[in-house]
């Protein structure tokens, strides 16, 4: 059962990659197959057992997954130790910048949506 | 040492799997620290990459050559990125309840995050390399790494970068959202999900079910949105000028 889910998952990313050289260069392959699994399933209206299995499983390891690339920043010492400072005073801002930002914006209109229900 | 044991050593460190092991091993090393303090900054991937990195160093291994060894890992990649769609798919049911407020939150924070990025990460004189490695940094680790090799970033450093933004979340978040009075669950959970992805998510759920789902829905059309728009965007301003 979760082999048929796994197919499906490998049969999307192969899609994606073959629509990322056709048609869509500047989106990832990967992407586009995860895009082209959302529309599926939204016409569907659910998600079968076997995908539901393969997916959750894969997804518990992703973690894991990730470690090897982000090992590669081994070749980038050089970058991030001339850029260190540009880098953690970017990231520091923006993020105290937005965060507070989208709290902010989706408070108020959650506000104005429930005022203007019980006005009705 | 003996030369049989000499032979055994190198045995060990030749065989295929070698490197495999001690990608598990780090990683499962690092998933203990964090289960048992809970810490952002000990999640799995920040542990477990210094200790491959000096394992690597002590016996000297290059990068390419770890990177090939541990392939059968990494090819799973591809389709655990296409399985985010059924999360997505089950995030996607929640907008109904607040439809306006979540796609004008989710259009103008994305907006907002991505544009913050670029314009203070240029004024601060950011090389361009960096700069297109971090814009993606808000988003889920496996799309940021997607999207910044497309734009001309770096996989590796932006992992990093989401990394380093899911400690400033989990550390500043709670604190930052009280500070400016938000108190409503599901606005909680949105702006955590849309800046500090899975970790924004995960800390959202501790803070209650409400907000928890608003921040996986936040973080999950956040990565869609801005896989979609972000090279989309880079390519059409490089056209442009």
């Amino acid at each position: 059962m979760l082999l048929r889910g796994l197919t499906w998952l490998i049969v999307f990313q192969l899609l994606g990659t073959g629509l990322n050289v056709l048609v869509l260069p500047f989106v990832p392959g990967p992407i586009i197959g995860m895009l082209l699994l959302l529309m599926c399933l939204i016409v569907r209206g659910g998600v079968s057992d076997s995908l539901d299995k393969a997916a959750s499983g894969l997804l518990r390891y992703l973690p894991l997954l990730l470690v090897p690339p982000a090992a590669g920043v081994m070749l980038y010492g050089e970058e991030l130790a001339a850029g260190w400072a540009a880098i953690l005073v970017t990231m520091l801002l923006s993020f105290v910048l937005t965060l507070p930002f989208c709290g902010w914006l989706m408070q108020r209109l959650i506000r104005s949506q429930q005022r203007a229900g019980d006005d009705q | 040492m003996s030369g049989s044991t000499q032979a055994a050593l190198q045995a060990v460190i030749e065989h295929p799997l070698f490197l495999i092991g001690v990608t598990l091993a780090a990683y499962q090393t690092g998933l203990a620290l964090y289960e048992r303090s809970r810490l952002a900054i000990f999640h799995p991937i920040i542990v477990s990459v210094p200790i491959i990195l000096v394992v690597l160093w002590a016996l000297g291994f290059d990068y390419p050559t770890y990177y090939e060894a541990v392939l059968p890992l990494t090819i799973l990649l591809g389709p655990t990125t296409v399985a985010l769609a059924v999360p997505l798919y089950l995030n996607l049911r929640r907008i109904r309840q607040f439809l306006k407020p979540v796609v004008v939150t989710l259009v103008l924070g994305g907006l907002f995050a991505t544009l913050s990025t670029f314009l203070i990460g240029w004024l601060m004189g950011a090389e361009p390399m960096i700069l297109m490695t971090m814009a993606p940094k808000s988003l889920t680790t496996p799309i940021a790494m997607l999207v910044a090799e497309e734009i001309g970033g770096v996989v590796a450093l932006a992992a990093v970068f989401v990394m380093i933004t899911a400690v400033l979340g989990a550390l500043l978040g709670p604190w930052l959202l009280r500070l400016f009075h938000i108190t409503h669950p599901a606005a909680w959970g949105i702006a955590m999900g849309i800046v500090a992805h899975a970790v924004g998510t995960s800390r959202a759920m501790e803070e209650g079910e409400e907000a928890g789902a608003f921040a996986a829905l936040g973080m999950s059309m956040m990565g869609l949105g801005s896989a979609v728009l972000l090279p989309l965007g880079v390519t059409l301003w490089t056209l442009w000028f």
